[in-house]
């Protein structure tokens, strides 16, 4: 259903408030494209939001500065965007420099699923054809909520790794070392107990990060997770932990998998 | 350019803003990266909370969004909107992922007393207590109970639209209307300048 004109303007609140998803979202944001006034409204809503989010100011765990500072000094930074590229026609200056500063990881964000799906089939040679199906499925079935996904996917620096774990099944990685982040799917995983989850660890040579948790795996595949901080250097891991994770893993990684630097 | 270079210190970059200290941690500043976490720590993890409620993914979550700031800061465009707001966009974007992911989805339920809106009380209890946070208060009052409620369940429940329709029981466009009029409300009574 395409909404009309009069209808994707009273979105600006939702859209700065993020209450907009899938297909809704990715219409609005072709608007804003074309719609000036809609992006001045939407960044006096999103600088009011921001106002919103002061007033629940909450000191972290002292303990959170050190992580953050040191992680930092592990992080490459992306260089600043250049107007070197060529121009996409039908885009005026004006919106792509807007979009650049607001929703910079929705650029890509429609060409992704077919992106997605031609890396995988294109670096996973090895892998059994209805998995790599299977694989793209999770992928789009996730990316309809999680526009984050769909950036790391479709990075151009895009490496797929996949690795057998120590308690059977595979892992598999859609690495992005630019964006700092990979997307993880498996199969085969054993199924645990509701008091256990699988999670995710960026192990690096000193730091240990936790990297965000598995869901319960279902016919055999967890939903895809995307964990941000990747590295050069740093490797996958995954523990089995208490349900809800833990800040440091407890029991020995069933698997430890070089990610692409 | 008249910003200060890498290594002149965060207390020159404090005089510049947020946005003066963003262009240093562009440029790899260390030490202006200190002061940004010293300022952004604090509403970065307190919306994120609000949002997951669970302490120690938000933790992660505002782990995340702060090194975000110090990969990404060279795409911050001052021209386009202040440094605050891109900021807890980025928050914001982050813990609305987290949330509508199935696994926290799944999480959030168990482990989270059921509390979807939260009242100027609670909101109260994590603030601290300075004069924006009892400006917003008073400009949240401003509006009307329905706009409150909409924009809180949005904002800070992190539920879309059509969601926050359906636990209201208004239609979709009821609420759309109503989380744009309270925001433009709430943004004249503060005054935003963007």
């Amino acid at each position: 259903m395409r909404l009309q004109r009069h209808d994707l303007h009273t979105l600006t609140g939702s859209y700065a408030l993020d209450a907009l998803q899938g297909g809704e979202l990715a219409e609005f944001e072709r608007h804003l494209n074309h719609c000036s006034s809609c992006t001045s409204e939407v960044r006096g809503l999103r600088a009011t939001a921001a106002r919103l989010a002061l007033a629940t100011a909450e000191r972290p765990p002292a303990t959170m500065r050190g992580r953050v500072l040191t992680m930092a000094e592990r992080t490459r930074q992306l260089p600043p965007l250049t107007d070197e590229r060529p121009a996409r026609r039908g885009t005026s200056r004006q919106a792509r420099r807007a979009r650049r500063v607001w929703i910079p990881r929705f650029s890509m964000a429609v060409a992704a699923l077919s992106v997605a799906a031609a890396v995988v089939f294109g670096i996973a040679q090895n892998s059994a054809r209805d998995q790599l199906n299977t694989i793209r499925s999770q992928l789009a079935s996730a990316e309809a909520h999680n526009h984050e996904l769909s950036a790391v996917l479709a990075a151009s620096d895009a490496h797929l790794v996949s690795s057998a774990t120590s308690r059977g099944g595979t892992v598999t990685a859609v690495v992005s070392p630019g964006q700092g982040k990979l997307v993880v799917v498996t199969s085969g995983l054993p199924a645990l107990p509701a008091s256990k989850v699988y999670q995710l660890w960026l192990l690096g040579p000193s730091v240990t990060q936790p990297a965000g948790l598995l869901s319960g795996p279902q016919n055999g595949r967890t939903d895809p997770v995307v964990a941000a901080g990747l590295v050069a250097g740093y490797k996958l891991g995954i523990t089995v932990e208490p349900a809800g994770g833990t800040l440091k893993p407890t029991t020995a990684p069933i698997v430890d998998m070089p990610l692409p630097a | 350019m008249r910003q200060p270079r890498p290594g002149s210190g965060p207390e020159e970059g404090r005089d510049q803003g947020l946005e003066g200290l963003l262009a240093c941690v562009a440029r790899g500043d260390h030490a202006a990266f200190e002061t940004v976490y010293d300022d952004l720590s604090a509403p970065v993890f307190g919306l994120i909370r609000k949002v997951l409620r669970d302490p120690a993914q938000s933790e992660e979550v505002a782990q995340e969004v702060l090194l975000e700031v110090w990969r990404t800061a060279s795409r911050f465009d001052a021209g386009k909107g202040g440094a605050m707001p891109w900021v807890m966009t980025i928050a914001h974007r982050r813990a609305v992922d987290r949330v509508r992911s199935e696994t926290s989805a799944v999480q959030r339920e168990q482990k989270v007393a059921p509390d979807p809106v939260s009242g100027p009380d609670d909101v109260a209890d994590a603030v601290e207590a300075n004069l924006e946070s009892q400006r917003v208060r008073r400009c949240l009052d401003g509006l009307t109970e329905a706009q409150r409620e909409s924009v809180k369940l949005a904002y800070y429940g992190g539920y879309t639209y059509p969601q926050v329709a359906k636990l209201l029981g208004v239609a979709l466009g009821t609420v759309k209307t109503r989380i744009r009029d309270g925001l433009i409300r709430m943004r004249d009574c503060m005054e935003v300048s963007w």
